[in-house]
């Protein structure tokens, strides 16, 4: 095996240049650095390889690598656009900018809409509906009966399901946004506005200065 | 139950999917923050008790504190009367029914400096509300 003489340091897998993500997500050049100060944080913290496994996520998340949690499995999952099982930093900027303030509604909505629909059969069916609130009761140690659990999954899916089909699609989806705004309101997160802000003590490290860092 | 007490906004109802929306699993705020949960300025929690008991809290809670309280069918609004930092705290409670035995209640500051709303939350807030409404399991020191 020879050795790969490159111009710049050795970077993880998926790695992508901070001008090129911030030309296609709301973020600007030195957010997205902070956003890679971040990365290196998060993605180190079990596993120093560069790359967010699931126990690093759910350890960033909860404070407990082990803790299991349907929704953030859900996120892990569509952060993880290639599907490899790790998030890596490209993946971690674009996913994070549909969080962004300035990100269009039809991201958030869209990607709500995936957030949703557990089995990714294009549909969230009313025993997806069901199962996301028993994990939401389950998670906070509340029991509701039977009975309270059918009428609050019956009354939305009486709102939402406009053909009456048993399941909503992604136009009945948008539609019932349209008409309740809050559902996405988990989608956006106003502190990404102020990153640089909010990481005073991280060094805004340039790229030449990275070259320190093994990958 | 008196489900007319108590009236949903109209222009939104509460749906299940508001509920989900309550997990931490969609709370990135964790992997930005160094602060902890109970610091943030928006409060919310859902209760089985109906809307008369958290309103009776909170009027219980008011006048421990010596806060002044206004309220309407859904809506309690506490303030303080002190000047604090940045004028007089004040907090706004609104409670969305979701079904009659189901209510989500959101605390937010109203007005008043967020240090010490937060503090207020921590120590009176919260404490006042504990046997009315669940605590998820990361604040419980006993497993799940």
């Amino acid at each position: 095996m020879g050795c790969v003489y490159s111009k710049k340091v050795r970077r993880s897998p998926g790695y992508e240049e901070p001008a090129l993500l911030a030309s296609e997500t709301p973020f600007t050049v030195s957010e997205v650095e902070a956003l890679y100060e971040l990365f290196k944080k998060l993605s180190s913290s079990i596993i120093n390889d560069g790359l967010i496994h699931k126990e690093e996520f759910q350890l960033a998340l909860f404070k407990n690598s082990n803790r299991r949690n349907l929704f953030a499995d859900r996120v892990f999952d569509l952060f993880d656009v290639k599907r490899n099982g790790v998030i890596e930093f490209g993946e971690f900027v674009r996913s994070l900018g549909i969080f962004h303030p300035n990100a269009p509604i039809a991201d958030k909505v869209a990607f709500a809409f995936k957030l949703y629909d557990l089995r990714q059969t294009g549909y969230i069916e009313r025993e997806e509906l069901k199962e996301m609130v028993l994990a939401l009761l389950n998670e906070s140690d509340l029991t509701l009966s039977e009975d309270v659990v059918e009428t609050i999954v019956n009354k939305t899916f009486n709102e939402a399901d406009s053909n009456g089909d048993g399941r909503i699609d992604p136009e009945e989806w948008k539609e019932f946004v349209s008409r309740n705004p809050s559902l996405i309101k988990n989608m956006t997160l106003p502190y990404l506005k102020d990153i640089t802000i909010a990481f005073p003590s991280f060094v805004l490290n340039s790229e030449v200065e990275d070259a320190d860092m093994a990958a | 139950m008196n489900q007319s007490e108590l009236k949903v906004k109209q222009s939104e109802t509460l749906n299940a999917f508001h509920i989900i929306s309550l997990s931490e699993g969609f709370d990135l705020s964790p992997l930005f923050e160094e602060k902890k949960r109970e610091e943030k300025e928006e409060l919310r929690f859902a209760t089985t008790k109906p809307a008369s008991s958290v309103i009776s809290k909170l009027e219980d809670l008011a006048k421990s504190v010596k806060f002044s309280v206004r309220k309407s069918e859904s809506r309690v609004r506490l303030e303080g009367s002190e000047r604090g930092r940045k004028g007089k705290l004040s907090i706004e409670a609104e409670i969305f029914a979701m079904t009659p035995s189901f209510l989500v209640v959101e605390v937010k500051k109203d007005g008043g400096d967020t240090l010490e709303y937060n503090q207020f939350c921590s120590k009176e807030l919260r404490p006042a509300l504990k046997d009315i409404c669940w605590t998820s399991p990361a604040e419980n020191p006993t497993p799940a």
